[in-house]
């Protein structure tokens, strides 16, 4: 072996990268990285955040039935749950007060697998610095809502399977509703 | 105004030279002393510098300067202890130092003054470069190739005795 | 084109002329030279830092500083202001003097070799007849400030990389004289300005000796200044940054700055020396300088981004079992080229030379580690 040719055998590696990153695209030896806050990569729709709550035609009207089973779950216990009551006091289907601590949650997505009521989800969103540590981070009812349309746009073959069952959930809802006074008539 | 400028500062030169000597001698930290006689020798190539001896000047900042007072340094480094590199001088060895210095002053100052210096007969009386290499080639080529030959055994002979034992 | 610069200072050194006696013009003359190498120095150190941060960036497969203004132009602008307005810490235990001197005599030496280096023709700011000498003296009292900041700043990972600094530099300083004695044989002169119009039929590194004083010089120079891969003086990963280790804000910035300036001279005083300088077709002179300098340059960034750092032992065996002898051995090839005609003249220095390189690799091969035998008790 020539006195040297290792070295000159090593310096032909880092010149081809050199003229690689100029030349070539990234799949064929160029440069790989996406410039961040210009270019972003492609989320995956399983990539999961934060939790978010759904509403399917307007926000007053959230699915969260405020059971509670989501705090219960949670294992950081971020998520805090206030049932709604009417005038009388009687307790609603909804919450009043649903808040999340961002700033404690860890992103595990238990909330999502125990809701019942296919309430809350996992967004994609992550970019939630704030300028303060404990207000901005503690996200409440009117931050976490977003459309169902918005969870559609995100994780579109998820929402597409959800959809289905809900509606299949809701037409069998409807039939036992429907077929329920037909016998009546009969008897 | 140019040339009244050069020749003040051959004095300015002459009196930083001075200083920086004393302080060698003076300072108590070994490091320090160390580093005033580096400004000495620097302070002399200028003095050299000035009086156009370029190729003079730019070997005593080579040989001195960049070679024998790294070395010097170096011992110190490795020898003195870091935070604490005073020497103690006694005050015998004081007076010894001044009395000797004394003596070598006054011998010095015999020699410049009994010396007859021959001017230089006007135009440019300094050897360029070349006519001291071709000096070196031709009439002191002997001491030269002496020298050569002396360096080299040097340069060998550290490698030898640098090289490691065989076991 | 060719005689921009030149241009310029006949036209501010006329102007002076107008309004000053003849001794002011001649001093005018000589600060505008001096300004525009202190203006330089900065500059190019401004911009290799963020060639070298792109260069290396490339080379591992990153993009490299593009944040501040277009392509990442601003980015020493804004590193410069970093450096400013960063607090001055001082080491209680520091000697003051020292510590407050080395970084500012550190940039004396890497901005006077300047005043030596060709820029084009007839831009030499002091065509020095010992202009070579020049060169290597002053590179040589670097290692004098280097020992001031290691010893001043009190701290053992400063006065080891002092240390390794002082060894290495002694070391390859021999090596780097020694490789410039061809060239000045066959220039017969020291001065930049005379060894570059020497070159005008032929490189010196067109010839065989010339080429392989070219590489030793070089690889000496690198070492000279304490670039990859001879930057054991500066290792971070052992001794945090060497001599700098204590020094920040502007300070630091300084012994940045003066190295970087030092890798800039050594290359141009390769193309000096062994390149042709500036000489070139169609292009100006200067412009023919400045293209084989960052050449150069990129090579010596090359090197950072592909080798790794040499062990003590290795460099130190690199200077005196390899380069050295092959340096001396270069003296006689060169004369030899001088005396012979021309068939011959090219063909014993290189006899000569691949000989005494495959002799010396033969002795070298010792490098490799042994191969560690062990031994099990039964």
């Amino acid at each position: 072996m020539i006195f040297g040719a290792g070295i000159l055998k090593g310096m032909l590696v880092t010149l081809r990268s050199f003229v690689n990153s100029y030349f070539k695209k990234p799949d064929q030896g160029g440069l790989f990285t996406v410039e961040y806050p210009e270019k972003r990569l492609v989320a995956k729709e399983r990539f999961r955040n934060f939790p978010f709550l759904v509403y399917d035609e307007k926000p007053e009207d959230p699915r969260c039935v405020a059971c509670d089973i989501c705090a219960k779950e949670c294992p950081p216990k971020c998520i805090t749950i206030v049932r709604d009551a009417d005038a009388e006091g009687r307790p609603l289907k909804k919450p009043a007060l649903f808040d999340i601590d961002l700033s404690v949650c860890m992103n595990c997505g238990i909330c999502e697998e125990a809701c019942p009521f296919d309430a809350i989800f996992m967004d994609h969103e992550f970019e939630i610095a704030g300028t303060e540590r404990h207000q901005s981070l503690l996200y409440h009812k009117e931050d976490l809502l977003k459309s169902n349309g918005y969870f559609r746009q995100i994780r579109p073959s998820d929402a597409a399977l959800i959809d289905a069952r809900r509606k299949e959930a809701e037409d069998k809802k409807k039939a036992a509703l429907k077929p329920a006074a037909p016998p009546e008539k009969k008897e | 105004m140019l040339e009244l400028i050069a020749v003040k500062g051959i004095y300015i030169l002459m009196v930083f030279a001075a200083a920086a000597a004393f302080a060698s001698s003076l300072l108590p930290n070994l490091f320090h002393g160390a580093l005033a006689l580096a400004a000495v020798l620097l302070a002399v190539a200028g003095l050299y510098l000035s009086l156009g001896a370029e190729f003079l000047a730019m070997v005593q900042i080579l040989v001195y300067v960049g070679a024998v007072m790294t070395l010097v340094i170096y011992a110190v480094m490795l020898t003195g202890r870091l935070e604490e590199t005073v020497t103690p001088s006694g005050r015998i060895q004081r007076a010894a130092a001044g009395v000797s210095c004394a003596i070598f002053f006054v011998l010095v100052c015999g020699v410049l003054l009994s010396t007859n210096w021959p001017a230089a007969p006007g135009g440019n009386p300094l050897p360029s470069v070349k006519d001291l290499g071709i000096d070196l080639m031709k009439r002191h080529v002997f001491p030269f190739e002496v020298l050569g030959i002396l360096l080299f055994a040097v340069l060998i002979g550290a490698l030898a005795a640098a090289r490691r034992e065989k076991s | 084109m060719e005689t921009l610069f030149i241009q310029i200072k006949t036209l501010l050194v006329n102007a002076a002329a107008l309004v000053l006696p003849p001794w002011g013009v001649t001093l005018s003359s000589m600060i505008i030279s001096a300004l525009a190498i202190l203006g330089l120095g900065p500059l190019i150190m401004m911009y290799l830092t963020l060639m070298e941060r792109k260069v290396l960036a490339r080379m591992q497969n990153r993009i490299g500083p593009n944040r501040a203004g277009p392509w990442g132009l601003l980015q020493p602008l804004a590193d410069g202001i970093k450096m400013l307005t960063k607090e001055d810490i001082r080491p209680s235990a520091a000697d003051p003097l020292l510590y407050f001197l080395a970084p500012i005599l550190i940039a004396v030496p890497a901005l006077m070799v300047f005043a030596v280096i060709p820029f084009g023709k007839g831009m030499t700011a002091a065509d020095l007849n010992v202009g070579v000498l020049y060169f290597v003296a002053l590179s040589s009292t670097t290692t004098l400030v280097i020992f001031m900041a290691s010893w001043g700043s009190r701290n053992k990972y400063s006065v080891l990389g002092g240390m390794r600094s002082v060894s290495q530099m002694i070391s390859y300083e021999v090596t780097l004289v020694i490789s410039v004695v061809p060239i000045l044989m066959a220039a017969g002169s020291l001065s930049t300005q005379t060894i570059v119009e020497s070159q005008s039929g032929r490189w010196y590194a067109a010839t065989p000796w010339g080429l392989l004083s070219c590489m030793i010089f070089f690889i000496c120079g690198l070492a000279e200044c304490n670039r990859s891969p001879f930057d054991l003086p500066e290792a971070e990963s052992e001794i945090v940054a060497g001599y700098h280790t204590e020094y920040s804000g502007m300070r630091f910035a300084l012994f940045y700055m003066a190295e970087f300036m030092n890798v800039f001279s050594i290359c141009a005083l390769t193309v000096t020396l062994f390149l042709g300088g500036w000489q070139g077709p169609l292009l100006p002179s200067w412009l023919w300088f400045l293209i084989k300098t960052y050449l150069l340059i990129f090579i010596v960034f090359w090197f950072r981004g592909t080798l790794p750092r040499l062990r003590a032992d290795h460099l130190m065996g690199l200077a005196w079992k390899f380069l050295l002898p092959l340096a001396v051995m270069n003296i006689p090839a060169a004369a030899m080229s001088h005396f012979l005609s021309e068939p011959f003249s090219t063909a014993v220095p290189l006899a000569i030379l691949m000989v005494s390189v495959a002799v010396l690799s033969f002795f070298n091969k010792g490098y490799a580690a042994e191969k560690r035998v062990y031994h099990f008790t039964d």
